[in-house]
């Protein structure tokens, strides 16, 4: 039986002559008719482009330069343009990336369902719009035949998403491409959309290419994996054998990497010192009744609503939940960038809560930041000399000092001494994400506030990132506040967590206590979704490895 | 070096450094005097011994175009420099202020670029009196606006950027944040942005001298030469047609340079 | 549940009304504004200048023979309105232009809404005909360059309509009257007769007003043809058409209709130049002389005429523009309810 997709030295590069950057080296996979075949690699590492490639759907710089992509006979590659519009949409769906930009915001969402049935199946226009409401049903929308009607930026993303996968099954096509089609969903809603694709696969019996750069997600959804690695496969095969033994040394260290497929705290690495934690009476950080709300009359939201915690010196508290939460609000409001409308925030004892001008610039010798986006918070027009003197150079440290105090800091998070004359974009986001750690401590704080500090990151770089983390924290005895939608990270590095929805916290505790008897359905429900579970835990889940 | 290879912005880079040397030292280039008559052959065509032609004063229209680059260049180059000192300095205070203090500025700029350039011209004009001088702070008034415009948004836009977010907690002080995080990173667009200003200055100047507001003759300045054509482009049209001509080169010759500046290919 | 259609349906009228209110009264003050601004900034500039408006424009009219007696200059300030303390000038200046009284003319001693009544009808032919040559043949570059295959012909096309800027409008207006006027005699040279003189005067206009649109239109393009929904509509098979017109365009002119106010301010300079190549009555030749005649009374008035079109056509077009977004339009007939 031949296969429905046979791709044979594909090689794809960005940019011609001199320049030319080879993203695709000589990939050959297959993909057989209702089967799905997961394609893993992180960023940078092609998978994206070779989903694209599949359907010549590549950016204007980017040229195929060799290869066969052979649908069921055809050679798509050197096919004519209009042999393979007839191809697209109708044999080849594709489910794309980013729901919020990725629907035309001038029409409504069952017409541009509609728009592909007339298209391929030659149906009329009150046909199509009927059919184009039974698809939208389908794909798990409620209340199909009014939000047929309705305009892209009415829906939520995940709604978004699924009018996506519709439009892409419409017109029932034998293999569909997925390129990350949940990446930037929250995680319940990840995992519900995962599941009606992988419900419409198998009702339709279509086959599926899935890009991902999440090894659980794969290794719950797929039958077979693919892993990509600059541009080139580096291991291929059946879910359970690839991720059970891993035979090339960059799947093992995805593999490991995983945060949903492992348990457990990151103890600090042998050898680094540890200082001996004195028990404290009193917590570092304490919160009370902290509220925050926005616009006013009735168009009124409470971003944070009576929050309330305590953090131990030297421990690691974390705040987890989904967007529009309030978990980074109310980081934001302890680390006192923006003003609490109500409650108190109690550092050592003290009262910061109402603190400004310059005793809030002293303040800030106490309490340093650390943020998501690697790129975003360091100024690309710096060296990292300078970006890291600069808090040092703020409280009027001598020069000599300082360039101690900045090479020291590079050493402390593992960084050469060759980097400090480059400017960000001349690093890689771990490294970025380093030197903004080194940054954060070069005042030698108390308490570091941490905002989704690894979300932006490759997972194998994550797991190095968080190890730095616990590594510093033993050796200087910070104080963690630490935000992340990542249940999986969070059960990593976190001592306590509290787990927010709505601007409120549903439930507190020790991360074990949380982890294994959640109290609320929310919790457990944020639990399931971490991708892999089943795969890591069958023991803990009690089944094996099921697949619809 | 690049410029090699990109013959368009090579001819554009010869162009202006003509100009240049034309502005700097006319007499280099005008083989005679602009405002004294060369024997007697009046509205003579182009030839060898004049490049452009003669005027209906028998003098040779081609050094008269040399010795107008001076009055035509610096009074664009003064409007843009006054347009983009005043319009900068705006922009960058009220983006960074922000509030009620932005709004109100910002309409009275919205008025300024609401205004056409060359009617808030002939406004100072009015007022001021004929001349380079009104011409140019007149063109500058109304590119201030336009470089208020985009400076704002640069700063609105670099505000908004983590990193100066950062340079806050980190205890750097507001005026230092701005100066060492803001302005840089705003500038740069400016810079483009000006040399695109300087191609529609010179146009500006030279129609405000066409339509006669400028340097009075017998100064040579552009836009006098080519109104002072206009009663013979029935019988000599190389009178106004080519310094037009000039000027339009000139305008080319700076926009390509302004947008490879911008990073166009 | 109730669905917000349901809501918003059996909502009372006042409550529709009063946000389509909430969109259009700030549209509107702002169209006020930037008249009264208009009417500041001239004001200001005309005044803050140094040197006697009235003595100016007269010692231009006679000469030396201009009588300086104090009574006299008085009585004619008195005549054109310059007469008193600043403020009182500014006020009666600004109330007046509301009932239509724009002074008289120093110059001619006409009502200055009589001249410019006069010159408006002239200058706006021209103008429409430049807005509209120029938007047709900015979308003819625009679609042109963005489905044109290879790159070195996108290239070309791409730096043709720039082109329009660069020239200076006298320049063009003296080429196209020697070429077609002296030489090919299609087309009068000057004067105010007919749909014919209109064409010169228009084209000339037109490449200018083309290039500024073709440079918004072709980023737009640009921009919306690099984005995941364009992306998404080829991956869906369509012809190369559908998505160019139904997606491409749809999305990309939408915004581009809001540089229409920008463009009349740019035509309001412009004609300055034409009218004197062409010899043709309007607003801009009006402008012309009344800045040779120190006119200021002229001056303010043409300032304030442009200024007001501007900003009434900036208002209609944003309140269009509001309309035609779905996006603003969910807001306003829905009310302030958000469907989830």
């Amino acid at each position: 039986m031949t296969a429905l997709l046979t791709v044979r030295g594909l090689r794809v590069d960005y940019g011609t002559g001199r320049g030319a950057h080879p993203a695709v080296r000589g990939v050959d996979f297959e993909v057989n008719a209702g089967e799905i075949v997961a394609v893993v690699g992180e960023s940078g590492s092609g998978k994206s482009t070779i989903a694209h490639a599949l359907m010549r759907l590549l950016p204007v710089e980017a040229h195929i330069r060799g290869g066969e992509i052979r649908f069921d006979g055809t050679d798509l590659r050197t096919a004519s343009t209009a042999a393979l519009r007839r191809v697209r949409g109708a044999r080849i769906g594709f489910v794309p990336q980013d729901p919020s930009h990725s629907l035309n915001p001038l029409l409504r969402v069952g017409e541009q369902i509609a728009e592909s049935l007339r298209r391929h199946q030659g149906l009329s226009r009150p046909d199509a719009a009927a059919r184009a409401v039974e698809i939208i049903a389908e794909v798990g929308v409620p209340d199909a035949a009014r939000r047929a009607g309705q305009y892209p930026h009415e829906l939520s993303g995940g709604l978004r998403q699924r009018i996506l996968i519709g439009i892409a099954w419409a017109c029932e096509p034998d293999l569909v491409i997925a390129d990350e089609p949940t990446s930037a969903l929250d995680a319940t809603v990840q995992r519900h959309v995962l599941d009606r694709m992988q419900a419409l696969a198998a009702a339709h019996g279509t086959a599926v290419l899935l890009v991902t750069h999440d090894l659980a997600v794969a290794a719950d959804r797929a039958d077979r994996i693919v892993v990509v690695h600059h541009g080139e496969i580096v291991e291929s095969g059946r879910a359970g054998d690839v991720l059970a033994a891993p035979q090339h040394e960059y799947t093992r260290r995805l593999v490991d990497a995983a945060p949903g497929l492992h348990s457990g705290r990151l103890r600090p690495s042998v050898g680094v010192a540890s200082r001996t934690a004195v028990p404290d009476a009193a917590p570092l950080l304490d919160v009370r009744g902290l509220g925050k709300t926005y616009g006013t009359g009735d168009r009124a939201v409470a971003a944070v609503d009576g929050v309330g915690f305590a953090v131990p010196r030297g421990s690691t508290f974390s705040l987890v939940g989904e967007s529009g939460s309030g978990k980074s609000t109310t980081a934001r409001m302890v680390a006192r960038i923006i003003e609490p409308d109500t409650g108190t925030v109690l550092l050592d004892g003290r009262d910061i809560t109402g603190v400004r001008g310059g005793a809030l610039r002293q303040l800030r010798r106490r309490i340093q930041v650390v943020y998501q986006n690697p790129f975003g918070s360091l100024d690309p027009r710096m060296t990292v000399a300078r970006l890291i003197a600069e808090p040092l150079r703020a409280f009027g440290t001598g020069r000599a000092e300082t360039q101690a105090t900045v090479r020291d800091l590079l050493d402390q998070v593992r960084l050469a001494p060759e980097l400090l004359t480059r400017r960000p974009a001349q690093l890689s986001g771990g490294q970025r994400q380093r030197v903004a750690i080194a940054r954060a401590l070069a005042l030698r704080p108390e308490l570091v506030v941490l905002d989704e500090p690894v979300s932006a990151l490759d997972v194998s770089v994550q797991e190095q990132v968080l190890q730095l983390l616990v590594d510093l924290q033993a050796e200087h005895g910070l104080t963690y506040l630490f935000i992340s939608h990542d249940l999986g990270v969070i059960r990593q590095i976190s001592d306590r967590v509290a787990v927010m929805r709505g601007g409120r916290i549903l439930e507190e505790g020790s991360m074990d206590e949380v982890f294994h008897s959640p109290a609320h359905d929310y919790t457990r429900e944020l639990i399931g979704s971490i991708p892999g579970r089943h795969v890591a835990e069958p023991a803990a889940s009690g089944a094996q490895v099921v697949r619809d | 070096m690049t410029i090699l290879r990109r013959p368009g912005l090579l001819v554009a880079a010869l162009v202006l450094a003509v100009v240049a040397v034309a502005v700097v030292a006319p007499q280099l280039i005008a083989p005679y005097d602009p405002f004294a008559s060369v024997g007697s052959a009046r509205l003579a065509p182009p030839s060898a011994e004049h490049l452009f032609g003669t005027d209906h004063l028998a003098r040779d229209v081609f050094s008269r175009v040399v010795h107008g680059a001076q009055l035509s260049l610096s009074a664009a180059v003064l409007a843009v420099i006054a347009g983009l000192v005043i319009g900068s300095v705006v922009g960058l205070v009220t983006g960074y202020v922000g509030g009620p203090v932005d709004f109100v500025i910002m309409r009275f700029v919205d008025v300024l670029i609401a205004i056409p350039g060359i009617l808030l011209a002939l406004i100072v004009v009015a007022s001021l009196g004929f001349g380079p001088l009104s011409i140019a702070l007149g063109v500058g008034l109304g590119a201030a606006g336009s470089f208020a415009r985009i400076m704002r948004a640069q700063v609105l836009r670099v505000r908004a950027e983590e990193y100066v977010e950062a340079a806050r907690t980190l205890g750097v002080r507001g005026p230092v944040v701005l100066a060492r995080h803001v302005l840089p990173n705003a500038a740069r667009p400016i810079i483009a942005m000006a040399a695109m200003e300087l191609a529609l200055a010179i146009l500006s100047v030279s129609a405000l001298s066409f339509l006669g507001f400028g340097a009075q003759p017998p100064a040579p300045e552009w836009g006098a030469l080519v109104s002072a054509g206009r009663d013979f482009v029935a019988t000599a049209p190389w009178l106004s047609l080519l310094p037009g001509a000039v000027i339009l080169a000139v305008v080319l010759a700076v926009n390509s340079v302004a947008r490879s500046i911008r990073g166009d290919r | 549940m109730v669905s917000p259609e349901q809501r918003a349906a059996s909502a009372p009228t006042g409550e529709r009304a009063r946000t389509i209110a909430r969109f259009l009264i700030p549209k509107i003050l702002q169209c006020l504004f930037v008249i009264w601004a208009t009417y500041t900034v001239a004001f200001l500039l005309m005044h803050a200048l140094p040197g006697d408006p009235v003595l100016a424009a007269l010692s231009l009219r006679g000469g030396d023979a201009t009588s300086t007696d104090p009574a006299e200059l008085d009585a004619l300030r008195a005549r054109y309105g310059l007469d008193g303390p600043l403020w009182q000038q500014y006020l009666t200046g600004f109330f007046g232009l509301f009932v239509g009284d724009f002074g008289t003319s120093i110059a001619t001693g006409e009502p200055v809404i009589a001249m410019v009544g006069r010159a408006f009808p002239h200058t706006a032919a021209v103008a429409v005909f430049a807005l509209v040559v120029g938007f047709v043949c900015a979308l003819a570059f625009t679609v042109w360059a963005y489905i044109a295959r290879p790159a070195w012909m996108r290239d070309v096309v791409t730096q043709i309509p720039p082109l329009g800027i660069a020239i200076p409008a006298f320049l063009t207006g003296l080429v196209l009257i020697s070429v077609f006027s002296f030489g090919l005699g299609w087309f009068p040279a000057s004067g105010t007769s007919g749909f014919a003189s209109i064409v010169l005067p228009g084209i000339t206009l037109a490449l200018p007003t083309g290039a500024i649109f073709f440079q918004v239109f072709s980023a737009a393009v640009f921009d919306a043809g690099a984005s995941p929904f364009v992306l998404t509509a080829n991956a869906k098979g369509l012809a190369q058409r559908t998505v160019v017109t139904r997606h491409v365009l749809r999305n990309a002119l939408l915004p581009s209709i809001t540089i229409i106010g920008l463009q009349i301010g740019y035509l309001a300079g412009g004609t300055a130049v034409v009218e004197t190549v062409f010899s043709r009555d309007g607003i801009g030749r009006l402008t012309v002389d009344a800045v040779l005649a120190r006119d200021i009374n002229v001056v303010m008035g043409v300032v304030v005429v442009v200024a007001s079109v501007y900003a009434v056509v900036t208002l209609i077009v944003d309140g269009l523009y509001g309309v035609i977004d779905p996006r603003t339009r969910t807001r306003l007939l829905r009310g302030k309810v958000s469907a989830r």
